[in-house]
């Protein structure tokens, strides 16, 4: 790793490298340029070095993320006091100690400055499309592949594009096709037509073959005589007079939504590929993953018929299982699908995309550790990136707030030193996003809704998932006498259980009599004990 | 001195009156803390709209607590300080349910605002289209819409399309939107399809009971009457002295205590002051404990006791028999079963109160209509008249604490009950 020549003192920042030329005797203005400078180039080469350096420098630390994401505060602790004592730790931890050591003197991050906060959570809102999509190149590479292979040769083809939501799908489809608008210019081949539908708007699912329709070039959407799709049909079964003819670029999002309702039109809009004459590029995107299968009992049989015209398809969907299921199929029926999956992004991906968003910018905001304390928890949970950027613009504002509060309490003192977003804002940020709060509702309810709970819980302990409203009342009773509280009566106990229902703690069944109603439990037990653990009666109650 | 006082008292009880039922003045002192509900709401609200970028929150607290009324209270403020760049939407989920209905409306509302012409036979897809194009030009001229959905988890059922579609469309850049919804439900996120879920923001504001003390400032705002010219001198000074002197009373903290055992929301407190200061004594023109004591009754009423308590002694006797037959483990009994324990114990205590058999059958019919007991439910059989198993719809403890509170209930009969 190049360093800037500089007054280095201690040997840490020699070994680690790219961020630690910055010390402390350089100017600002220089040290932000180098900074970001060296941010950009190597960050791709740091976040391939870090990984290696990790697991040589502390093999004993290292834990699965989803271990990791339990004991957050210990790890990240741990790690800075091995820092401290002058072992060799991870270049991004080590950042941090000499980040915050550079940002005393040369910080221009000001929170109270509008203009810089407004322009950080700009930079980390979702609807932010980054200029490059990072992490997804692989992807991106196979699907605008194919893309352009349908448009040289000049022939229909069918993907289809499954993953987790959050995962970057539709944005990676916005490059693919600014991507292949560009290349067709290039080429010299006519640009193609791009039809974008949302299933999920549409009123019957038949209303996708006229929204298709209405973008042709022929476009006759007044007759009445034959429906949208056969006119498609009989559009796409002749050949046509013009001899160069644009592609049609048909991308469904939302796909399931079709699926569900009516395999019959899903089939017919493969179909449409498979027609002699046709030329639409049909990408299929959705969420789901086991919805596929009905998708898939059709497959089989679209394959023979284009293997009949001689069309290789390409369409496909997600889920492991399925493709192993489907694959010997199809490979039988000699065509091979294009299996694009979009996996939930792992932590360094999402280290990555994070950071590459704020590099963008010429201050620092945030500390190194917190963000990868965000990473690590939100990959370990589901990988969405949306909710990684949420929890990053939730500490921003608490920390935006806590320099508000000092603001408030002496107006004209300087600036506190180092006030990024450090590991407790971050910390304070994903418990707000993941914590549930039925734990502080439960410690929060009046006291003889506190006792049907508790009744509630001891209840439905055993295999018993389901009782009548009469039953929790005895049970009610009991405990009450045995701590000479007055119960309530049964008219008040109904309606305390109705509002327990309507918070979603208990679920209350109809029926005729009052008494006959069912309840049962929608809370988890451990967190019944977990909230009412601190009052000693209710600890003798659960017991 | 009582007649001069009447117009005085009227017109304060007016005055409290007025203030209980205006939710903006009740949330006003719970609101003033920096840490409150109100302004956090109002921190992202504003610094949303300031910013131009979008936002969603969920409103999440029991039923009465006042979740409304501090949204109202943001909408208010904000409307004030940015008069033209905020536009208010309102959905509920009990009345727009249906994907259909919530389009149409919230294209009627954004029609009245812009005042443009709302069409009632546009389409569903005609709909959406001009509400993306009506977020398109808003977001070009730097206006927010708020949309504020009432019983978000309503909204949660069925496809989720109007949720998705508002979701989807705060996702780009081109649009300035802030989604607020508003549930009891605690789990109302978990309510929602996973692409739903990944495009909400996952704040949540967790509305929960004020703590004691925020409960008595709550209690001095509402019931201080202001030293207002209007009144008659001395008259203030007075009720606001009376009314210092019953909130510091230890019986009045038990009274407290006893509601909020029950029901710990904003909304039952307000309640119970109603009924409290309805019952005011207008001569004196001074709330009063007994005021309170009173209204506590009136809210936390037994109907099953108040039926016990009003029953004939006849009508004692025979839920007495029922119930040593129930302790007898005799878990089916009709009317000659119960004539039978009534006649024993006419025997073994020779009890004055023996009636003809046709007297007691009225008193079954009585009791029946009072819902005290009823004819158990018997699929297989089908037996008539006086072989029909019965049950009793109350439970010991509330026949005990009826026959207790009777005005003439003979003692051998609580004897009787304990045995």
């Amino acid at each position: 790793m190049p360093a800037i020549a500089g007054p280095s003192s201690s040997p840490q920042k020699h070994v680690v490298g790219s961020r630690l030329e910055v010390t402390g005797g350089l100017r600002s203005a220089e040290v932000n340029t180098c900074r970001k400078r060296k941010l950009r180039s190597d960050s791709a080469a740091e976040v391939s070095s870090s990984t290696p350096v990790n697991s040589i420098s502390t093999p004993m630390k290292w834990k699965s993320p989803r271990r990791c994401a339990v004991s957050i505060p210990k790890t990240a602790d741990e790690e800075i006091k091995e820092d401290s004592n002058g072992n060799l730790a991870s270049p991004v931890i080590s950042a941090v100690k000499n980040l915050s050591v550079c940002l005393d003197v040369e910080s221009k991050w000001n929170p109270r400055d509008e203009e810089q906060m407004k322009a950080v959570k700009e930079a980390l809102h979702v609807s932010k499309a980054p200029s490059t999509v990072v992490c997804r190149e692989d992807e991106q590479r196979r699907v605008s592949e194919f893309v352009k292979s349908c448009m040289e040769q000049n022939k229909a083809g069918s993907l289809y594009i499954c993953g987790c939501p959050g995962t970057g799908k539709s944005l990676s489809m916005e490059k693919v096709r600014q991507q292949a608008d560009d290349w067709a210019k290039q080429a010299g081949l006519p640009c193609s037509e791009t039809v974008s539908v949302n299933c999920t708007s549409l009123t019957k699912t038949t209303d996708i073959f006229s929204k298709i329709l209405g973008k042709n070039e022929s476009g006759s959407k007044a007759n009445g005589s034959s429906s949208p799709l056969q006119q498609l049909q009989s559009l796409f079964s002749q050949k046509q007079q013009q001899s160069s003819s644009k592609m049609m670029l048909i991308i469904a999002d939302e796909m399931d939504y079709l699926i569900t309702r009516d395999r019959g039109v899903l089939h017919e809009l493969f179909m449409l590929t498979t027609l002699p004459f046709s030329r639409c590029i049909l990408i299929g995107k959705t969420v789901l993953r086991y919805q596929c299968s009905y998708f898939f009992f059709l497959f089989p049989l679209v394959i023979q018929i284009m293997s009949k015209l001689r069309i290789c398809p390409s369409g496909v969907a997600n889920a492991i299982d399925l493709a192993d299921r489907f694959l010997p199929k199809l490979k039988s029926l000699n065509c091979k699908p294009l299996v694009v999956t979009f996996r939930a992004y792992s932590k360094e991906q999402i280290l990555r995309i994070l950071q590459e968003r704020l590099v963008a910018l010429p201050y620092v905001a945030f500390q190194s550790n917190a963000l990868e304390i965000c990473a690590r928890k939100v990959s370990a949970a589901s990988g969405d990136m949306r909710k990684a950027l949420c929890v990053c613009r939730s500490a921003l504002e608490i920390l935006e707030i806590e320099a508000r509060g000092s603001i408030d309490q002496e107006p004209q003192g300087p600036v506190p030193e180092c006030q990024v977003v450090k590991m407790d804002h971050m910390l304070a940020a994903l418990s707000k996003t993941f914590k549930s709060p039925v734990v502080d509702t439960i410690q929060s309810l009046p006291q003889h809704q506190q006792i049907i709970v508790c009744s509630a819980a001891k209840a439905f302990r055993g295999s018993k998932k389901d009782r009548t409203i009469a039953e929790l009342n005895k049970l009610y009773l009991e405990i009450c006498k045995s701590s000479t509280i007055t119960p309530a009566g049964i008219t008040e106990f109904t309606n305390m259980c109705t509002v327990l229902n309507d918070q979603g703690i208990l679920k209350l069944s109809q029926a005729r009599d009052e008494k006959l109603r069912r309840v049962s439990l929608r809370v988890d037990e451990a967190d019944i004990t977990f909230a009412l653990k601190e009052i000693r009666f209710f600890r003798n109650c659960l017991l | 001195m009582g007649k001069e006082i009447i117009p005085a008292a009227e017109k304060s009880l007016n005055l409290i009156r007025g203030r209980l039922c205006d939710p903006s003045y009740v949330f006003r002192p719970l609101s003033a803390s920096s840490d409150s509900n109100y302004s956090k709401l109002k921190f992202i609200v504003s610094t949303s709209i300031t910013e131009g970028c979008n936002n969603s929150i969920l409103l999440l607290g029991p039923r009465g607590s006042g979740k409304a009324a501090v949204l109202d209270l943001v909408a208010g403020d904000l409307l004030e300080e940015f008069p033209d760049s905020v536009s208010l939407i309102r959905l509920n989920g009990l009345l727009h349910s249906d994907d259909n209905c919530a389009f149409k409306e919230i294209a009627r509302q954004l029609c009245m605002e812009h005042h443009l012409l709302f069409s009632k036979m546009a389409s569903l897809d005609e709909n959406s289209q001009f509400i993306v194009a009506m977020l398109r030009e808003c977001g070009l001229a730097h206006k927010t819409i708020i949309f504020v959905l009432d019983e978000f988890d309503m909204f949660a059922q069925g496809k989720q399309r109007l949720l998705y579609s508002l979701l989807d469309a705060m996702q780009s850049v081109t649009s300035q939107a802030v989604v607020i919804g508003i549930s009891s439900r605690l789990d109302a996120d978990q309510l929602l399809e996973k692409r739903v879920r990944s495009r909400f923001s996952h704040r949540k504001i967790l509305f929960l009971p004020p703590s004691r003390e925020e409960f008595d400032g709550l209690l001095e705002h509402l019931l201080s009457l202001p030293a207002d010219s209007s009144f008659p001198n001395g008259y203030v000074s007075r009720f606001n002295e009376k009314i210092k002197n019953i909130t510091s009373d230890t019986r009045f903290k038990d009274i407290l205590r006893t509601l909020f055992n029950a029901n710990s929301t904003v909304n039952s407190l307000l309640k119970f002051i109603f009924r409290a200061v309805s019952l005011m004594n207008l001569e004196s023109g001074l709330l009063s404990l007994e005021n309170f004591k009173a209204a506590l009754s009136s809210m936390q009423r037994q109907p099953k006791l108040e039926a016990v308590r009003d029953c004939s002694i006849l009508e004692l006797y025979l839920l007495v028999c029922m119930r040593r037959l129930e302790v007898k483990e005799q878990s089916a009994y009709n009317i000659i079963s119960v004539m039978k324990e009534y006649k024993t114990i006419h025997d073994s205590f020779q009890t004055s109160d023996y009636y003809a058999q046709n007297v007691c059958l009225r008193a079954f019919e009585h009791l029946r209509e009072r819902q005290v007991i009823c004819y158990t439910e018997n699929r297989g059989q089908s037996q008539t008249g006086e072989y029909r198993p019965m049950k009793l719809l109350i439970s010991a403890s509330e026949l005990h604490q009826g026959m207790r509170s009777h005005a003439c209930c003979p003692a051998i009969l609580l004897k009787l009950l304990d045995h």
